[in-house]
């Protein structure tokens, strides 16, 4: 790598701080700023300090939207690590032009728009479609299979465009395992499951953490997917702020929803932190 | 590695989007649904009058409302809000008195669609199209009379219909069952509603204002309580598919021209509404997107498909009984409250 002097090194970096500067800290402190202002209830703000923006996501209504995002985003990270695991080990033990192969074969979705993506899972989820069709010509089922508009299809939505995010850094972690400490694991006599119980899991922890965090986010916010494979029946956080902007008019309690989300977002961050993990880990693989 | 192109990456964004607006004079800078002009009839347009259309859209009232606010004055011409958005524009002052005699077409409109009451006499927008909420029943799937939304609860219909993603229409729907008006805000009222919706609930398959139509044509469900639209493009593909004016009455809706404030190009903006009016070009509109007609002249030349399609051409008398959504100020809250708890 060539050494730059400083002066060019600034002008390389002028752009992604005028990135970071206008697109990113910027409109957050307007939304923290109008998350704290009263609303005329025809889109408009009113500049008039007011915490009634706050208050009102402590009703019971609001704080069922946060639990029920909660428990999805939580039952999907369950299953991306359920996947993950058994995923990485299997890759890990290949020769490593078949890693790359693997690995390639997860990214490769990313290709294609998520939202695409989605749209191609109605065409197999549905009443009529792929999956409950062939499954009834094989005389398998007589009533096809409520696989989307119900909790089922958002999960499916979730974990499948969520998942490349928990294998890809279990998959790091399982990959730089010391093998000598399996074996010796099995020469003490641990059998499978304790060999991943207590080797594999303590020692790949970081990159669990680090995937369920990555999942764990994105989950709470996605609402295209509770849209398209839920049927718009569950309202998760992502629904309830975009309607706040774009339904209800009301831009002042849609800004303090978002604000509680990066304050947890935040807390989950430290808490990863806390746990051992490097932030330089959540940037990419 | 990576990084570095990334620079180059933000640094070529940068620039392009210096030169992606080119200044002139001659140009029309139009916001309007998603899907409701066809593309041929903007580029007969453009050939016609050598006017150049700069075309964005929305798919909500509020997302209008929203990019209308946040855009410098003078970005958009044109617009097209519903009915209560032309309302709450006007009180916002985001839109301008229109100089009606610019319109030479202006006859062509069915008298019956002018000064309607959120713009007594069309000072601030002229109508362009209409729309009713209907049910659709696949009759190949459901053979049951079906007069009212309170038939819609029968256990006979678990997880199988499809219901606008509209807080207003739904909760306007179930206070319509209960026999009230559709706009109330009485607390009382609500919750008598949100007990009904919540009845209703295990019959709801989804909710989607994007495309129900899917869902009728797909058999993925068997009723749809659906903009009139999206139901005659449903019976077009299934002539079993049966639409149903409740009778407790249902929701309308005009989409109307109207003129930003400060708009640039005013001029432009007038020989485009007078152009979608003549009676030619707005026929091509309907034969594409099947809403409730409001140009009388047009009517002569519509297709049969149209005129035979009771879910495209609502009679005029019907539709007249339909209800507007209304502004209902802060009380909206109580609705948002409201939808997160039937969801």
């Amino acid at each position: 790598m060539k050494k730059y002097d400083s002066k060019i090194k600034w002008l390389i970096l002028l752009p992604i701080i005028f990135y970071c500067l206008f697109l990113i800290v910027l409109p957050l402190l307007y939304i923290f700023i109008i998350s704290f202002f009263q609303n005329d209830y025809y889109g408009g703000i009113i500049q008039v300090f007011t915490l009634k923006n706050y208050f009102q996501i402590l009703d019971i209504v609001y704080i069922k939207v946060f639990l029920q995002s909660f428990l999805i985003a939580f039952m999907t990270t369950i299953i991306c690590i359920c996947i993950a695991y058994p995923f990485s080990l299997f890759v890990s033990e290949k020769k490593s032009r078949y890693k790359s192969i693997f690995l390639m074969l997860v990214i490769i979705p990313f290709l294609t728009n998520s939202l695409i993506r989605t749209y191609g899972w109605i065409v197999l989820l549905r009443k009529e479609g792929l999956i409950n069709t062939v499954l009834s010509q094989l005389h398998l089922i007589d009533e096809p299979l409520a696989l989307m508009y119900n909790n089922l299809g958002i999960i499916i939505g979730m974990v499948y465009t969520l998942l490349p995010f928990m294998i890809l850094p279990v998959y790091s972690a399982v990959d730089k395992l010391d093998r000598s400490m399996l074996e010796a694991a099995s020469d003490l006599g641990a059998s499978k499951w304790q060999r991943f119980i207590h080797v594999i899991i303590p020692e790949t922890l970081p990159g669990l953490f680090n995937g369920s965090l990555m999942v764990f986010i994105p989950a709470i916010g996605y609402f295209f997917i509770s849209d398209l494979l839920g049927g718009g029946k569950l309202m998760l956080l992502g629904n309830l702020i975009k309607n706040q902007f774009l339904v209800a008019r009301n831009w002042p309690f849609g800004a303090s929803v978002s604000i509680v989300l990066i304050i947890i977002t935040f807390f989950l961050v430290k808490l990863y932190k806390k746990a051992g993990g490097k932030m330089d880990d959540l940037g990419g693989f | 590695m990576n990084k570095k192109i990334i620079v180059i990456l933000i640094v070529a964004i940068i620039l392009l989007n210096g030169c992606a607006l080119k200044e002139s004079s001659n140009v029309l800078n139009v916001l309007n649904w998603s899907s409701y002009i066809p593309d041929s009839v903007i580029r007969d347009f453009e050939e016609e009058t050598g006017i150049i259309v700069n075309y964005g859209t929305y798919s909500s009232n509020e997302e209008c409302l929203a990019k209308v606010q946040s855009a410098k004055e003078g970005t958009y011409d044109l617009i097209f809000p519903s009915d209560y958005m032309i309302e709450l524009m006007i009180k916002r002052d985001l839109i301008q008195k229109m100089d009606l005699s610019q319109l030479t077409n202006l006859g062509n409109i069915n008298p019956n669609y002018l000064g309607l009451s959120y713009d007594k006499n069309n000072d601030y927008s002229v109508p362009f199209i209409a729309a009713s909420v209907v049910i659709a029943v696949n009759r190949d799937l459901v053979t049951d009379e079906i007069t009212t939304y309170q038939d819609l609860l029968s256990k006979d219909y678990r997880n199988n219909i499809v219901m606008l993603d509209d807080q207003r229409i739904v909760i306007g729907m179930a206070l319509l069952a209960l026999g009230y008006d559709m706009n109330e805000t009485d607390p009382v009222k609500l919750e008598e509603a949100k007990d009904w919706l919540l009845e209703l609930k295990p019959n709801i398959k989804a909710y989607d204002s994007d495309s129900p139509k899917t869902f009728l044509i797909s058999k993925e469900t068997a009723l749809g309580v659906i903009w009139n639209a999206e139901a005659a493009l449903a019976v077009q593909e299934n002539p079993n598919i049966e639409i149903i004016i409740p009778e407790e009455g249902f929701a309308v809706s005009i989409d109307n021209f109207a003129i930003p404030k400060n708009a640039k190009h005013v001029e432009n903006a007038y020989r485009f509404i007078d152009y979608i009016l003549r009676d030619d070009v707005m026929v091509k509109i309907i034969e594409d997107y099947p809403y409730k007609n409001v140009n009388k002249k047009a009517e002569a030349s519509l297709p049969e498909s149209y005129l035979k399609n009771h879910a495209a051409n609502i009679d005029d008398a019907v539709f007249h009984r339909g209800s507007f959504v209304e502004n209902i100020g802060e009380d909206i809250v109580h609705y948002d409250k409201l939808w997160a708890e039937i969801k």
